[in-house]
């Protein structure tokens, strides 16, 4: 097949002559798409964090010693009247204790220092609309044997500012750094149809197309984001190695992102180096294959 | 085979190249274009490639009407159509072969087929034993010869000249007219445009001279002036 022989020469020839803007522009490619694998990945700790941490409970009312089974089913019955409540669950001083102990099962020490009888019984409230916390705080208001209503909507709220700063920051970064990266691209291509313009010159004389024409300097930046993107997965992969494995170690308590979410986001960063490549490529090109 | 009719080109800047421009060119013909300098010779050339556009009139090659011609289907014009010119146009950094064979591999041609029509065109034009040579151990005519060679080597029905022998000294001038006109000859049609008085007087062939624009004379078998 001459097309890929043509195909595969015209580009590495290319990618030889401007070595130095390629390089430019596979290193900003990688970083780009490291940022946005990043991000991509905070997320997704995020979310396991509250996931464990939390249960998806947004609001819990502790109970006062000693838990009388006619307070809780009222109570349940009141939360589960609210509209703005999803479902409520009981949780019995045993099943605290439960849960405590598998939250801190890596600290024995803990464990066996706590007394189980000093965990209160809860009710758990999952809301349909976690803003509305305050309706369920006065509908409990002066009921009898409760101890504490804990919102950790208002914790998780500050978790997600927190994190959301952090994420939003780091895809900024990131896409700044992918619109870089696309100029470099744009650029390279440039490079390559003026160093070649006798060439192409000659090209549309004899009559070839200009998708054939432009083909060779579209897989160039191609070549350039794929390498770019393999980077920034290897160097994402070493990050999970060398930060998030130690950290499994010491901190068990909270699930750690696995392989499993790395890999999930390797077509994400591929397509999307692709796709800036492929821009990138067409208006670096634009106007100069005017027939 | 090639047919303008009362055309006219203005350039953006205002210069008028042609003016109500009618020639008809037949199939298998030899014609000189003649004229001095900026009298429109080469965008009478440019006009049938379809590097430009006419400003009024109509323009057929190959019984193709070029202002009904899309954009995408101008390649396949230009494939019907061989050029050569006055500077070559040679790649420097590919030898003869693959500079006649990148005419073909950039239209998609199959190896087999490159490998077979690109020793044939170059044994016709003469340059049989320098298919590995570069362009610059060449001289002036055998680079001609080259770009002649790459122009015929898809087969055209239409070979455009503009000022092949420009170049070139009397001499090694008509070698490569010997060689238009072998081109000529297998069928081609061949339209050359020239100020090189000595070749048309020589070769007796259909002039049409220009003059600002206009043709001022269409004759048979005619000479330069």
């Amino acid at each position: 097949m001459p097309r890929f022989e043509y195909l595969f020469r015209e580009t590495t020839s290319g990618l030889r002559r401007n070595g130095l803007v390629a390089f430019a522009a596979i290193s900003t490619t990688f970083i780009a798409l490291f940022l946005f694998g990043l991000s991509l990945l905070i997320s997704r700790q995020v979310s396991l964090m509250i996931e464990a941490t939390t249960g998806n409970v947004e609001v819990a009312v502790y109970l006062s010693d000693p838990v009388n089974p006619s307070t809780v089913s009222s109570l349940t019955k009141t939360l589960t009247d609210l509209p703005v409540v999803a479902n409520v669950d009981y949780e019995s001083k045993d099943e605290a204790c439960e849960r405590f102990r598998t939250l801190f099962a890596e600290q024995p020490a803990l464990v066996n220092n706590v007394d189980c009888d000093a965990l209160p019984a809860s009710l758990r409230v999952k809301m349909e609309d976690p803003e509305q916390y305050s309706q369920v705080a006065a509908v409990l208001k002066g009921q009898p044997g409760i101890d504490q209503i804990v919102d950790q909507s208002a914790f998780l709220d500050r978790l997600f500012a927190v994190t959301r700063v952090f994420r939003v920051g780091v895809l900024l970064v990131a896409f700044v750094m992918l619109v870089s990266a696309s100029i470099l691209i744009a650029n390279t291509v440039r490079m390559g149809l003026f160093a070649r313009r006798k060439e192409i010159g000659i090209m549309k004389l004899v009559g070839a197309t200009n998708w054939r024409i432009r083909m060779p300097f579209l897989v160039e930046g191609l070549f350039e984001s794929f390498i770019g993107a393999i980077a920034a997965i290897l160097f994402l992969f070493a990050i999970k190695v060398a930060f998030i494995e130690p950290l499994n170690e010491s901190v068990q308590f909270i699930p750690w992102i696995v392989n499993k979410d790395l890999i999930a986001i390797i077509p994400i960063l591929l397509v999307a180096g692709a796709i800036v490549a492929l821009l990138a490529g067409l208006v670096g090109m634009r106007r100069f294959l005017d027939v | 085979m090639i047919s303008l009719q009362h055309v006219t080109k203005v350039y953006r800047n205002g210069t008028t190249a042609l003016e109500d421009v009618t020639v008809d060119v037949e199939k298998g013909e030899f014609v000189f274009i003649v004229g001095q300098s900026g009298s429109g010779k080469s965008t009478f050339i440019r006009l049938l490639l379809k590097e430009e556009e006419a400003s009024k009139g109509d323009i057929y090659v190959a019984g193709k009407n070029l202002a009904k011609l899309t954009t995408w289907k101008v390649p396949h014009l230009r494939r019907n159509i061989g050029t050569v010119f006055q500077d070559f146009k040679l790649l420097q950094d590919k030898t003869v072969f693959e500079n006649v064979a990148f005419a073909l591999e950039v239209i998609g041609k199959p190896k087999h087929v490159i490998d077979q029509r690109v020793p044939e065109i170059l044994e016709l034009v003469g340059l049989g034993d320098k298919l590995n040579n570069f362009p610059d151990e060449l001289s002036g005519g055998e680079q001609q010869r080259v770009s002649i060679a790459r122009a015929c080597v898809n087969r055209p029905l239409v070979l455009l000249a503009d000022e092949p022998t420009g170049n070139l000294d009397p001499s090694t001038s008509v070698e490569i007219m010997r060689l238009l006109d072998k081109v000529n000859r297998i069928g081609t049609t061949v339209v050359m445009a020239t100020h090189d008085q000595a070749i048309v007087d020589a070769m007796r062939r259909r002039v049409i001279e220009l003059d600002k624009g206009k043709v001022i004379r269409d004759q048979a078998r005619g000479v330069y002036s």
